[in-house]
């Protein structure tokens, strides 16, 4: 794992000084605009992304990043979409979100964002949760450690917890990979094991599986 | 033979064997002269390089069939084919011959005291893990290119076969392809001066125009298996066989199923095999429909200082037909280096390179410099050699994997929408907390480096 830096320090960004007035900006012209300088309302976006017209949906999500906090909990509410483009879209134009936000000197969009994929990792379904619990590995912080930790206990996304605390950086993140540890049932102690070893710690017992074979084949060899 | 350890004993005696007779001794195509060494036309068992076969569709094909060709020739054993797709597999094993086994988990392989290499040619986010397996179970790696997914991969690949000591070779052949080599020849001698700026050219990613709903995957397919170190998700057709490369995740488009053959070319021609880029900037058009996400257009821009030169990664770019329109080659992909007194083009740059007549024609003068050449200018054989000495190969893992890494960081820019700057010492992003994390994909358990 690689050691984080620490974040540029804040600053005025282009989006935090972004004009109201750009926010009704028809969203067909977007995708001839950076990204950066215009976004759409979040109820433009939320309705184009449902838009079953790939030029129009394409574009849509493309250019969500701008659109920040405010279209996290509703683009996540279309990722279970039945139509899967749909859902589709909406989980990309999440990520174009998180991805916009964690740039270099926009920690305050960052931290709003992560305030707002926090709570999904509660109630949303377990597809939603793990996908969450990614974007939360690129831009969390000791805020999200815990209830992050949580699902370390949820057998649908444990895996997915493990995988994304390791990538948050610092002291409190290996603190509660340790704390599920000690009370993980016997089948996932090795994998909390790895995650602990990958973040420097020594733990005893739990022996890496890594190169142990499992699953085997039922093609035959030919008798001759 | 019939040695208390037989995998250490063939290989000390291939050692000792290349030793006491000189490299030269061994011309390829043979691992070792028949008749020396075995009976005359009967080479022995230790005589031979065992090899087991991981991923054995696509290019792992074409390779199977390569080292069951070699079988005839008495050099090669093929123990052992491994697959997670069941149909694959089974048609892998007809074709592989009855003294080899099968295999759905390719741990089982690495198990085999009684082998000695691996090819791995598997989908693209599988190539680390298992070359690190590999590498730690004492076994040569020839890994398909791109070398890895991610920057902690990579730094593990290299940290590995030092570790082991053992051969891995990449397959980016590119630069083992005669004209590629007359091409380093030519500019390594100053024939176009001072190179400050190379343009790669490609033809675009396709787009997915048929998407399909998440599915169950098809009974032949162990869909946790293929996956492996990949987070978990539903099985969709378009993710398989062959179109992984067009998922970012598993593949990462045309900047990395190509350019780590074009970009190879070109950091064995600069020289920058030991370095990387300062800057890395990237922009393009992604798909609006679909599974696959990889860019459909994209240009990277590669900073290098200390020289200070660019390359550049353009999808299309610009097409330059093959100066000879009565030969059909592959031109919808190649290179141009631009010196401060002329330009040099490679055409294609993978399995076939071809180049200009100047410098296809180019002799060396006295005093010339040499530039690196493969055994045969065949990746296989170079592979081999590597075994054989322990020398570097042609496309050794640090080559592989400093190419792979100009592919990644060209994709991570694309992806966060943002320039990144790279410390090519440490080789560590610079700056940019998100992107930094991006270095790593943590991956499923137990399918870990």
């Amino acid at each position: 794992m690689v050691n984080p830096e620490p974040r540029t320090p804040l600053t005025m960004t282009m989006n935090a000084s972004k004009p109201a007035a750009l926010a009704a900006t028809p969203l067909a012209a977007l995708s001839q605009m950076a990204p950066a300088a215009t976004s759409p309302t979040v109820e433009q976006l939320v309705a184009h992304i449902q838009n079953t017209n790939d030029s129009i949906r394409g574009p849509a999500w493309q250019n969500a990043g701008p659109a920040g906090a405010p279209a996290v909990k509703p683009l996540a509410g279309l990722m279970t979409h039945k139509d899967f483009e749909i859902a589709r879209a909406a989980k990309r134009g999440l990520w174009k979100i998180v991805r916009h936000a964690g740039r270099p000197g926009a920690q305050a969009e960052a931290e709003s964002v992560e305030r707002e994929l926090i709570p999904l990792l509660a109630s949303t379904p377990h597809t939603v949760r793990r996908e969450v619990l990614w974007m939360l590995s690129e831009i969390g912080t000791d805020r999200a450690v815990e209830p992050m930790a949580v699902l370390l206990a949820d057998k649908d996304s444990r895996e997915d917890a493990r995988c994304s605390l390791m990538r948050i950086p610092g002291p409190k993140a290996v603190a509660a990979l340790k704390t599920a540890f000690g009370a993980a049932p016997e089948d996932f102690k090795h994998a909390l094991a790895h995650a602990l070893r990958v973040r420097g710690e020594t733990v005893a017992g739990y022996p890496t599986r890594k190169r142990v074979p499992t699953k085997q084949t039922s093609v035959k060899q030919p008798t001759s | 033979m019939n040695h208390a350890n037989p995998k250490i004993a063939r290989r000390d005696f291939l050692k000792t064997g290349a030793t006491a007779l000189g490299a030269t001794a061994f011309t390829l195509p043979q691992l070792l002269p028949k008749g020396v060494l075995a009976a005359a036309g009967q080479p022995g068992a230790n005589d031979r390089l065992v090899t087991g076969h991981i991923g054995v569709g696509g290019m792992g094909g074409g390779h199977l069939g390569y080292m069951v060709g070699r079988m005839s020739r008495g050099d090669v054993r093929v123990a052992a084919v491994c697959d997670v797709d069941e149909k694959r597999l089974a048609g892998a094993l007809e074709r592989a011959g009855e003294q080899a086994r099968p295999y759905r988990d390719y741990r089982y392989v690495l198990e085999r005291k009684d082998i000695d290499a691996v090819v791995i040619a598997t989908p693209d986010h599988w190539h680390a893990v298992q070359t690190v397996h590999a590498a730690e179970s004492g076994k040569h790696v020839y890994v398909e290119k791109p070398a890895c997914c991610t920057i902690e991969e990579g730094k593990a690949m290299v940290a590995a076969a030092k570790a082991s000591k053992v051969a891995i070779q990449v397959g980016s052949q590119g630069r083992a392809q005669p004209e590629c080599y007359r091409a380093h020849l030519y500019i390594a001698n100053g024939m176009i001066g001072t190179v400050r700026k190379v343009t790669c050219w490609h033809y675009e990613t396709p787009a997915d125009n048929h998407p399909v709903p998440d599915s169950e995957p098809p009974p032949e397919l162990d869909w946790d298996l293929w996956l492996g170190p990949l987070r978990w998700r539903p099985y969709n057709a378009r993710y398989l066989h062959g179109v992984f490369r067009w998922m970012m995740e598993s593949g990462g488009g045309q900047i990395r199923d190509r350019g780590a053959h074009v970009m190879s070319n070109a950091l064995k021609i600069m020289n920058a095999d030991h370095t990387g880029p300062v800057s890395i900037e990237a922009k393009g058009t992604l798909p609006t429909r679909g599974l696959w996400d990889s860019a459909i257009t994209m240009e990277v821009v590669y900073e290098f200082k200390n020289p200070d030169w660019t390359l550049v990664w353009s999808q299309p770019g610009k097409r330059i037909p093959y100066y000879n329109p009565d030969r059909k080659i592959r031109d919808g992909y190649g290179a141009v280096y631009h010196g401060d007194k002329d330009t040099l083009i490679l055409w294609a740059g993978d399995g076939q390179t071809f180049t200009e007549p100047k410098a296809k024609d180019y002799k060396l003068p006295p005093g010339g410099i040499d530039v690196p050449k493969a055994v045969n200018f065949n990746n296989h054989d170079d592979w081999f050699e590597g075994i054989r000495t322990g020398k570097p190969t042609i496309m050794n893992v640090q080559a592989g994997v400093a190419t792979a890494f100009l592919t990644v960081l060209g994709n991570l820019s694309l992806v966060l929408g943002r320039k990144l700057h790279w410390n090519p010492v440490t080789q560590e992003i610079v700056g940019d907390e998100e992107a930094r994390r991006k270095m790593s994909r943590p991956q499923r358990y137990p399918y870990v480096l």
